[in-house]
């Protein structure tokens, strides 16, 4: 996968949003892999999918520091159906605020069952993308609203406190 | 975190982590369990409940939401529902963006939709071209035969009237009154 320079997203559809319903197919995903391979086996494809999948964005963050960070993120909210999201540059670290949390929201709305580690996929994922890129990720909060903080060394944030990730709850 | 904006992508990619993973039956077991009977219940419980209703209305919120620019025609009788895709939106993402981590992506589609049928009573004729073209007759379990001909149910709206439709049935993965995914065939049999 090569991402076009017109993008800083790493593939481009002819459409401005996704379609939101992808959303019930991610949780659907978590709750077979945790069912049939465990948490390490759900932990281990999220991990595999960061430094793998999202290889492409890895190399731009690392490439272009804290600013491709920051317009990476801006443009996969504004690509996701209704996030609400700012996205904070400051010299040491990125902070995404999430307002609406658009996959939370639609889960919601249909009456899904959400599996409750659910959030944590952002940390476990993020931290897989961040280190390949030569970062530190951060998370705060979850159901629905929460703060991501892509960092470089020079922030120097404390170790992440899995208790603060909430759980999601239908 | 994973978005839907490149869903198709990261789906695809999925299918390879899970053959490399557990094999090819992990990748079956995912598309009936996770996709049929978690994420698409509202597609299945819809079918179940409404036969050809059911699939009209499931299809034609889903394609429309997915493929704005109508990149597919729905025809349905009494007797038969059938999509032609002349544009899919999701093949079409994954052509055009070069990505490429599973053998077949195509295989999804009756991954999922295969099973889905066979519990609602219903039998699937179909054919992909792995180039974002292909058809699908959903009939009733009963049905007998081979492939209706070409224009029968969908008229010139049937993607096997484009010229760029292969000539060579080995360019193409077929399945006839099918439900399994692994169900391809090289011959039709006659109609």
């Amino acid at each position: 996968m090569i991402p076009p320079d017109s993008s800083d997203l790493p593939y481009v559809d002819t459409k401005p949003q996704g379609s939101a319903d992808f959303y019930y197919a991610t949780n659907a995903t978590f709750r077979f892999l945790l069912n049939r391979l465990g948490r390490a086996g759900w932990i281990n494809y999220l991990e595999e999918l960061g430094r793998g999948y999202f290889s492409p964005v890895n190399d731009r963050w690392r490439t272009g520091g804290l600013p491709a960070v920051a317009r990476y993120w801006r443009a996969f909210f504004a690509a996701e159906p209704g996030a609400r999201v700012d996205v904070q540059e400051l010299p040491d670290r990125v902070e995404i605020h999430v307002h609406e949390c658009p996959a939370i929201r639609h889960l919601k709305a249909g009456s899904r069952e959400i599996v409750q580690e659910y959030c944590q996929h952002c940390y476990i994922l993020g931290t897989a993308r961040a280190e390949a890129s030569g970062l530190t990720m951060r998370l705060q909060g979850g159901n629905g609203a929460c703060r991501h903080t892509y960092a470089t060394a020079a922030a120097a944030l404390p170790p992440q406190d899995m208790a603060a990730i909430k759980e999601a709850r239908s | 975190m994973i978005g839907c904006y490149d869903f198709c992508a990261h789906y695809e990619w999925t299918f390879g982590w899970l053959e490399r993973v557990g094999g090819h039956a992990l990748v079956r077991e995912y598309w009936n369990e996770a996709i049929n009977h978690d994420s698409q219940r509202h597609a299945r419980d819809l079918i179940r409940n409404e036969g050809i209703p059911g699939m009209l209305k499931y299809w034609g919120h889903t394609l429309l939401e997915e493929s704005p620019d109508l990149g597919f025609n729905i025809t349905h009788r009494e007797d038969v529902f059938r999509i032609d895709f002349h544009d899919c939106p999701s093949r079409g993402f994954l052509l055009r963006n070069g990505v490429k981590n599973y053998s077949d992506y195509c295989d999804h589609c009756m991954g999922w939709t295969g099973p889905m049928l066979q519990e609602a009573g219903y039998v699937i004729d179909h054919e992909h071209n792995h180039r974002g073209q292909c058809w699908w007759e959903m009939r009733p379990a009963s049905a007998k035969g081979g492939h209706a001909a070409p224009g029968s149910v969908a008229g010139a709206k049937d993607v096997r009237l484009r010229p760029d439709w292969p000539k060579d049935p080995a360019a193409l993965d077929r399945y006839c009154k099918a439900n399994d995914p692994d169900a391809k065939i090289k011959d039709v049999p006659k109609a």
